[in-house]
């Protein structure tokens, strides 16, 4: 007896058609039968669906989901972006494009005269999100980006910053005076994980 | 005569140097680096940045390695812990007051300070106290900015206004930390070199208003060239994005020829290659008296046609001096050697004045390669024959011209009159990288180019200086050909005809 | 009664017409050494004599003179210059300016032997701009000396020509360091030039220049008149002859003192200056102008006015300017005012030492607003640590140096100027 071995199963007998049969059959038989006592428990109200009946009902995520992207805003309005090119180099896309351009006021100096992703490249890793020293961009909750083959696929500055689902755009947290600093801030810290953003949720 | 030299220890390694290197001119010059900020090679000593501090011997204290002489047998170290305390000590003392100014900042990716903040390692600033301010974004010339408040005060820039330019135009103005850079009241910088200013500022204090904002630097790639500006064939490095075909500044390369600067007029030729100036395909003529567009197979092979319908001494050839001389070569052996074509001109602008010379770099002669082209006509003894100007083109009487066109546009007013007296002509083949030549709607048969920094070759500098064009970028507009190419697709052409 | 000081600087000193020449000349007798000097002296013999004599400078550096003055090359040809640096401004020093008042005819002289001694034809007086009073004493003085023929062409027959200008500085601090006086004096902004090369090789106009001390020219006259040896007789061995002191502070008889160095602080402070007001104790003491560390009342205890003892207590002589602090006075605001003072008088060329004082004055304002926290003290420390040694002149250093002892003897007081509830408790 060699040792090591387990038997796991009688060697198969010899079966006669009929029980062959009856293998197949009572198999089949109670697999349809499990289908049909679902359908009818759950069609009946007793049981209780996992299918979320979506637009109806949203869905919804997590806080940190990686949706759609959109830029925020400073207080006056304007876009908090200083196009430092942060997000488009970190980006594994290379989807992010943007022209810089001087700013009218010396205060911000430099602004994005264009933003565009390619979201049809774009892998929602959220490397910009955070590469941005600013809270300029960020993944929102929206998931919802189906559209036809002659939709316009680039996203603008204009849809980033201000399209209707934002309901007026969202401020940026970061403290605009970056002249100053505590020593006691640690930027590689438990910070990275906590986060009071403002979130808005679909509808 | 014998030049004395020392003999010194620099961190483990003896290095001999004439008498009176200073030990950082030694390190630049055996690849060892110290890190600083206010010494140029170009420039007289300062020693006002502190950065370059290297232990010698066994002095208490630290030197500076730009003023620092070297001595036999002195023993310099650069690597001892207490060195690297002092270099992180000095990167924070420059820090201390410097904006954090990065994301919206041209000189980021090339910028000395953000390069010793992560070499030097004092990652974390000790400075918690509201820093001082100062103006921003000023206008000191015509493609100058400066932004005061990230300026380290390392006085290359008036230094180079000083010994360089000698125009002076800079000052350090207040004391202590209130001290800023500035040019006197109401005055600007108004020469032609305005752009050093931007190459040797370590920070984004300086920087160019061309350049501002069009692109960061690290998408950049650049490769070395030789200006074609003028005949003085600066060493230039072009920058350009090639994912985008896209041409963004040209600068200076230390070379024996332009020592460490170039004159602003190069710095604009890179306009030139970028598509919306360029001339994107070879145009041909449609049969009905118009033109059209065509590959440039099909271009050259009209062109052959033409040229077998007449004898030699009813083509022209008129050729501008911006051309390499592989480029000379090619076309004078197919056209004088082959075809025993006697009439070629040069095409200059007739308002040049080759006698003048700004003092430093910019020569009169503004094309690169006015001794090549006379060398190449002689190889094929022309050199006598040559005749300059379209009116002894016209007067040539010839059928069949076939015309290079300069390079670099702007620095041709008549160009626009040329052309249109060229379209006149009975036919001529416009072989150019500029838009402009298809602008002229009479002239129908053009053949797209390459730039400068776009194909191999030589010039040949206003001494007889070889300047080479060793590393081309890929052609921004897809057709573009050089010379070479193109000559030899026709003289296929032509033997197999 | 106080035994007769030695009067080896301050000569005329309560003579009547004390700064006019006829005094000098036939009450003291002056300009009898220069004469000695120009009648058959060589250099080399005058430089030997300063060297014998040991006199050391008197404006803060404390360096050996006959020393400074044999390092200009001999064998050279052009012209060279002598600069008596009369741009006192270090914090509580006004011991030169009482010279120039008493006394100036004295340093004239003095300047005419030290060219002599280095091969110059012409010297300058810098004297700082806010001396307006002084600078009439020294031009008159100089007029005087031109009118009867003791500056000029052939001085005595013995062919030396020696001219004098004085010249005006406009304010800085930083003019008082020999190579941005240089630089004033060019024409150029007072800015300090980087050493090598020296000022004895090349200074003003790129041609070998000695600058002095106004006090330290004085001392010469005598020195040569009555010889090394005699000289040697008052001070210490290193430190030999008298010195200035300017004292100030809440005292009885605060003002300018000629005694000799190695003279006990205790004498200075009680009989010259006839110690300390009623009612007031000694809080602390600066022996040396702003720049010197700050001394403790127990570190006083025996102390004597010389070069190596203080440097013993790690603080230093330098110009002579006493301060003495008395228990009315807060110390920190003592530091802020010093640390303003660098701060606002730093040239700004080199950057440890322009951001260095930039930032010291920044965290000192944090903590007079009582808005800082307790590592700022610290950080006092770890700033000025670091500024010093790196850099083209001293004031960094002179900064620097005081901060450090500020903070390690008083801290108990800058403790108090913390912000509520960071461990610190209101006054």
């Amino acid at each position: 007896m060699a040792t090591g071995i387990i038997k796991v199963a009688p060697p198969p007998e010899d079966k006669n058609l009929f029980q062959l049969a009856y293998g197949y059959a009572s198999t089949i038989f109670s697999g349809m039968w499990k289908t049909l006592t679902i359908f009818v428990n759950q069609i009946t109200g007793r049981e209780k669906t996992n299918t979320l009946e979506w637009p109806e009902q949203p869905a919804t995520y997590s806080d940190r989901f990686k949706g759609k992207h959109f830029l925020t805003r400073r207080d006056d309005g304007q876009v908090r972006c200083t196009a430092c090119f942060l997000c488009a180099t970190a980006c594994p896309a290379e989807c992010i494009h943007i022209v810089a351009g001087q700013h009218p006021t010396n205060e911000i100096e430099k602004f994005p005269i264009r933003f565009e992703i390619d979201i049809l490249r774009c892998v929602f890793c959220g490397f910009c999100e955070e590469a941005c020293p600013v809270d300029a961009i960020r993944l929102g909750p929206e998931y919802a980006m189906a559209g036809a083959a002659g939709d316009n696929w680039v996203y603008t500055k204009d849809y980033l910053a201000d399209r209707g689902q934002l309901h007026g755009g969202v401020v940026s947290v970061k403290d605009e005076n970056t002249k100053h600093f505590t020593v006691d801030h640690n930027p590689h810290g438990d910070d990275l994980l906590a986060t009071d953003a403002p979130h808005m949720r679909h509808h | 005569m014998s030049t004395e030299t020392v003999t010194f220890n620099l961190n483990d390694r003896d290095i001999t140097v004439p008498k009176g290197t200073t030990v950082m001119e030694a390190a630049h010059k055996h690849d060892v680096y110290i890190p600083h900020f206010c010494w140029h090679p170009g420039l007289s000593i300062a020693g006002v940045c502190r950065f370059c501090l290297v232990k010698v011997d066994n002095r208490p204290k630290l030197e500076i390695a730009c003023n620092l002489q070297a001595t036999p047998g002195m023993k310099v170290s650069t690597l001892l812990p207490e060195v690297k305390e002092a270099h992180k000590w000095a990167l924070e003392f420059h820090l201390v007051n410097h904006p954090l100014d990065c994301p919206i900042c041209d000189q980021a990716g090339e910028c000395k300070l953000q390069d010793f903040y992560m070499e030097v390692g004092k990652y974390k600033s000790e400075m918690d106290r509201p820093k001082v301010l100062k103006p921003k974004a000023l206008d000191v010339g015509s493609d100058l900015v400066l932004d005061t408040e990230r300026c380290i005060l390392c006085d290359r820039c008036v230094r180079f206004e000083q010994e360089v330019t000698k125009t002076g135009a800079l000052g350090i103005f207040n004391r202590g930390d209130r001290a800023v850079v500035g040019t006197y009241p109401d005055k600007k910088i108004e020469h032609n070199y305005q752009d050093n200013l931007v190459d040797i500022c370590p920070v984004g204090a300086f920087t160019s208003r061309d350049f501002r904002f069009k692109q960061r630097v690290w998408f950049l790639k650049d490769q070395p060239a030789v200006c074609p500006g003028c005949s003085t064939g600066c060493h230039v490095k072009v920058y350009a994005k090639p994912q985008v075909r896209t041409y963004f500044r040209v600068k200076p390369q230390e070379s024996e020829v332009n020592g460490h600067w170039m004159c602003d007029v190069g710095r604009k030729t890179y306009k030139h290659l970028n598509q919306d100036q360029r001339l994107r395909f070879a145009v041909a003529e449609d049969g009905k008296g118009g033109r059209k567009r065509v590959s440039v197979a099909e271009a050259i092979a009209s062109l052959a046609v033409q040229l077998r319908g007449v004898s030699a001494s009813d083509i022209a050839l008129l050729v501008s001096p911006q051309y390499t001389c592989e480029e000379y070569d090619a076309l004078f052996s197919f056209f004088v050697k082959k075809l025993g074509v006697s009439k070629v001109f040069q095409w200059r602008e007739p308002t040049e004045s080759l006698d003048a010379f700004d003092g430093l770099l910019y020569r009169g002669d503004h094309n690169p390669n006015t001794l090549g082209l006379s060398e190449a006509l002689a190889k094929v003894g022309l050199a006598k024959e040559v005749k300059n100007g379209f009116d002894d083109l016209a007067r040539s009487g010839a059928k069949v011209v076939v015309a290079l066109a300069p390079e670099i546009e702007f620095q041709f007013p008549s160009l626009p009159a040329q052309l249109q007296k060229l379209s006149e002509l009975a036919f001529v083949s416009v072989w150019a990288t500029a838009g402009s030549a298809y602008n002229v709607k009479g002239l129908r048969h053009l053949v797209p180019l390459k730039g400068f920094a776009e194909k191999k070759g030589t010039f040949r500098n206003f001494q007889g200086k070889v300047g080479e064009l060793s590393k081309p970028f890929p052609a921004a507009v897809d057709e573009a050909k050089d010379v070479v190419e193109v000559v030899t697709a026709l003289a296929e052409v032509w033997a197999h005809a | 009664m106080a035994e007769q000081k030695p009067k080896i600087i301050l000569q005329t000193e309560g003579l009547p017409d004390q700064h006019s020449l006829k005094t000098y000349v036939e009450k003291v007798n002056g300009y009898t050494a220069v004469r000695k000097v120009l009648g058959g002296m060589s250099r080399e013999q005058v430089i030997e004599e300063v060297k014998q004599a040991g006199l050391r400078g008197r404006g803060g550096a404390g360096f050996l003179t006959g020393l400074k003055w044999s390092f200009v090359p001999k064998d050279i040809t052009g012209p060279k210059y002598l600069i008596c640096n009369n741009d006192e401004s270090e914090p509580g020093t006004f011991k030169d300016r009482y010279l120039c008042i008493t006394n100036p005819h004295q340093v004239i002289e003095g300047m005419v032997i030290a060219a002599y001694a280095i091969g110059a034809n012409k010297g300058y007086i810098y004297t700082r701009w806010e001396y307006q009073e002084e600078i009439g004493y020294l031009e008159n003085a100089i007029k005087e000396a031109y009118a009867a023929g003791l500056l000029g062409k052939n001085l005595f027959g013995s062919g030396f020509d020696f001219d004098l200008d004085h010249y005006t500085g406009a304010g800085a601090y930083i003019c008082g360091e020999e190579t941005g006086l240089i630089s004033s004096l060019e024409g150029k902004k007072g800015q300090p030039k980087v050493k090598p090369p020296f000022p004895a090789v090349s200074g003003y106009l790129g041609r070998p220049t000695i600058v002095n001390n106004t006090e330290t020219l004085a001392n010469v006259p005598w020195i040569i008149n009555n010889g090394a040896k005699a000289f040697r007789q008052f001070g210490t061995e290193k430190s030999p002859g008298t010195k200035l002191f300017s004292i100030s502070g809440a005292l009885n008889k605060p003002g300018v003192y000629e005694v000799p160095l190695g003279y006990p602080f205790a004498s200075l402070l009680n009989i010259e200056a006839g110690g300390m007001q009623a009612g007031r104790t000694l809080k602390a003491l600066i022996p040396g102008g702003a720049s010197a560390p700050v001394l403790t009342p127990a570190e006083c205890e025996g102390l004597t006015m010389d070069f190596e003892a203080m440097a013993q207590r790690n603080t230093m002589l330098g110009s002579g300017a006493v301060m003495v602090i008395d228990d009315r006075q807060s110390l920190a605001e003592l530091l802020k005012v010093t640390i303003e003072f660098f701060a606002h008088e730093s040239c700004g060329q080199c950057t440890p030492c322009r951001e260095g004082t930039g930032w010291l004055n920044n965290i000192m304002d944090g903590i007079m607003e009582r808005s800082a926290k307790p590592d700022n003290i610290e950080r006092l420390r770890t700033v000025a640590r670091n500024m010093g040694g790196k850099t083209i002149c001293a004031l960094s250093d002179a900064c620097a140096m005081p901060v450090m002892s500020y903070v390690q003897k008083f801290s108990g007081e800058l403790q108090a100027y913390l912000a509520a509830g960071s461990g610190g408790h209101s006054k």
